[in-house]
Formats: C-alpha cells, sequence, structure tokens
C-alpha cells in the first residue's frame, strides 16, 4: 500500500455522504472507490478488484474490513442482503 | 451498454441545451435510442427543441423526483421524423415548467441518489444506446452526480473571460472525480475570432480533448428554439460540426 493512500478512517466525518463532500475527500482512491459505487454499483468481484488496484488490499484483509465497515457505519458505501451489489449512497 | 453523456457548463447562455438536443438528434440519425434527461430543474427547457409541450396529466421529471411516479411514465418520445426514418429513437425527461412546481422543488430538493437511479433504470426499459444528462450551470449535487456518472463530460463555454475562469473550476472539480473523457466545446464563436488562436487558448488553458468549436450562427439565432438545426440546417457549419462531434462519441462508445 503506498503511503497515504489509504484514509485516516476515525477523521472521516460522521454525517450523510453528498457529491459536495465527495469532492473533498482525500485520499484520491477513497474518491475513486465511492464514485464507482455509483452508476449500478460494485459486485463484490469488481469492489474485490478495486481495493486491489488501489490499495493492494485483498477483500478478506484487516485493513479492506476496516475501510468498508467504517463506509457501511456511515451508510456511504452499501451491500445489498439480496444482490451482490455494492451501492454509494447519497443523503441519510 | 448505454453510455451517459453529461452536457454540463459552468455560466448559464452557452447554448448547452441546444447542443444536447442537437447531440441527441445526430445520435438519433445514426439509428441509436437516446433518452435525454432534463435536469436544468430551475430553469428547463430542452423541450422547447424538440417541440414538446406538456398535455394535462402527463408526467414529467418532477413527477419521480418529488412524488416517486415511475421513471419509465415520466419519460415521452420527441422522435422527429428524419431521425424515425433512420430507426432512431429519442426520448425525453421533460421538467417542469410550472412556476409552482419549480419553486417547490427548490424549496424541498429531493434525494439525488434517484437522479442515478432513474437513469440506469430507463436505460434498461428501453434498451438506450445513449443518455444525455442537461445538467443545470454552475455547480451543484446534481451536476456532480452527473459528472461523476458519466462516461462522458461534454464542456460547453464561450469565448467569454468568465466562461474561461469558471471552465476551469468545473473542469478541476471534474478532474477530482476522475471523470475520464472531458470533451471542450466551445460555441457562439464570433466570425471575427480566429479559430486558431482560440483553440491555442484552450489548450493552453485546460488539458483536455477539444471536441469542438462552434461558430455564432445567425441562422440558429433565427431558429430560435423552434427546432433542431442538425434537421432544419443540416449543411450548416455548426450542424457539421455537431454531427462530428457525436460520430466521435460514438466511435469512442465501446459497443453503443
Amino acid at each position: 500500500m503506498t503511503e497515504g493512500s489509504f484514509p485516516n478512517l476515525e477523521a472521516l466525518p460522521r454525517g450523510p455522504l453528498t457529491m459536495a463532500l465527495m469532492v473533498q475527500l482525500e485520499p484520491p482512491p477513497l474518491r475513486r472507490l465511492l464514485k464507482k459505487g455509483l452508476r449500478r454499483g460494485l459486485s463484490t468481484a469488481e469492489l474485490r478488484q478495486c481495493l486491489d488496484a488501489d490499495w493492494g488490499l485483498a477483500l478478506e484483509s484487516e485493513s479492506a474490513s476496516s475501510l468498508l465497515k467504517a463506509l457501511q457505519d456511515r451508510r456511504w458505501f452499501i451491500s445489498s442482503a439480496d444482490a451482490d451489489v455494492w451501492k454509494t449512497h447519497l443523503g441519510s | 451498454m448505454t453510455q451517459i453523456i453529461a452536457v454540463h457548463s459552468f455560466r448559464g447562455g452557452t447554448g448547452k441545451s441546444n447542443l444536447t438536443a442537437n447531440l441527441a438528434a445526430s445520435l438519433g440519425l445514426q439509428g441509436k435510442r437516446v433518452a435525454v434527461f432534463d435536469t436544468d430543474l430551475a430553469s428547463p427547457g430542452v423541450h422547447v427543441l424538440f417541440g414538446y409541450t406538456h398535455e394535462g396529466e402527463s408526467l414529467c421529471l418532477n413527477d419521480f423526483l418529488q412524488e416517486d411516479a415511475a421513471i419509465k411514465d415520466c419519460v415521452h418520445e420527441v422522435t422527429p421524423a428524419p431521425v424515425k426514418a433512420a430507426k432512431g429513437h429519442v426520448f425525453l425527461a421533460p421538467a417542469s415548467m410550472d412556476s409552482d412546481r419549480i419553486a417547490r422543488l427548490l424549496r424541498e430538493g429531493y434525494q439525488v441518489e434517484k437522479l442515478n437511479d432513474a437513469i440506469f433504470a430507463l436505460a434498461d426499459a428501453l434498451s438506450l444506446d445513449y443518455v444525455i444528462v442537461d445538467t443545470h450551470p454552475g455547480i451543484n449535487e446534481e451536476t456532480l452526480l452527473s459528472a461523476a456518472i458519466a462516461d462522458y463530460l461534454v464542456m460547453v463555454m464561450r469565448p467569454d473571460s468568465q466562461d474561461y475562469l469558471g471552465t476551469a473550476v468545473a473542469i478541476e472539480v471534474a478532474q477530482r472525480l476522475d471523470v475520464a473523457n472531458i470533451q471542450l466545446v466551445m460555441n457562439k464563436l464570433p466570425s471575427q475570432f480566429s479559430r486558431d488562436e482560440v483553440r491555442l487558448r484552450m489548450q493552453e488553458s485546460y488539458e483536455v480533448s477539444i471536441g469542438s468549436i462552434l461558430p455564432l450562427s445567425e441562422d440558429l439565432l433565427t431558429l430560435a428554439s423552434g427546432g433542431l438545426a442538425v434537421l432544419e440546417f443540416p449543411n450548416h457549419t455548426w450542424s457539421t460540426a455537431v454531427r462530428e462531434l457525436a460520430q466521435a462519441l460514438l466511435e469512442a462508445s465501446p459497443s453503443a
């Protein structure tokens, strides 16, 4: 993982995700992940590829789990229970 | 796979809606199935170019965004005859022209995520090749979303110092969102301007592709949004350049 490319999860804002907030988020791979989760969302295979390409992380790794938990806790990036899709959620 | 084209400008009056409608018709003339979303909800207008008038009970984009109507019921076919003859289709998701509804939308807002879901639901329902999003000028939640989900962002500007500055801001934001394919279009270029000098200034100001440089046209002014230039004046320089831009987008699309 490139130093500085992984977000400081504690420092991520707690409020709902807006496009204005997404534009301001750092580092760029985090914006990229959330952007990819728009449109039709990401399948688990696509999420796996994205985590690997940007952070060199396996989906099952501790860092990836922490990241996804932080995003899910904020309801910014949500996995669907009935479909294999991870989707970025805007608003409350 | 449906390709999303967002047509945006930082300032109003660039001819964004005109370009949107003519791009849609140009792609339709190539036999493509195209839908236009009028997300300029505060000042809608693209419907006029298609000769669409709101009748009685017919639904519009506002009904989907604020009333939970099904998106397919808020979309209307506006295919012009020459496009139909070319086996193309143009659909329109118009925004309400009712002042009370515009005021309500501005007052209450809506879940911007619904716009994302509507575009892709409609793409599937109508087997669309292209969705063109006519955005509100400037930067707000809808325009940021439109840029983020777009396969192509067409940025429209005029040869005006305020436009040069504003467009730089919009491009910087789009680049933060990793918008891969930004096409810059200079519109309404007066004949006394040197195209080469303008092109050079655009190249020096922004590190993005220059999609087209379109002339200020007396003929288009005469048309006064009462029709589509690519159909009414097919041999005009402006129309030829728009068709070339559509062709370039078509050739860049993976499988549309």
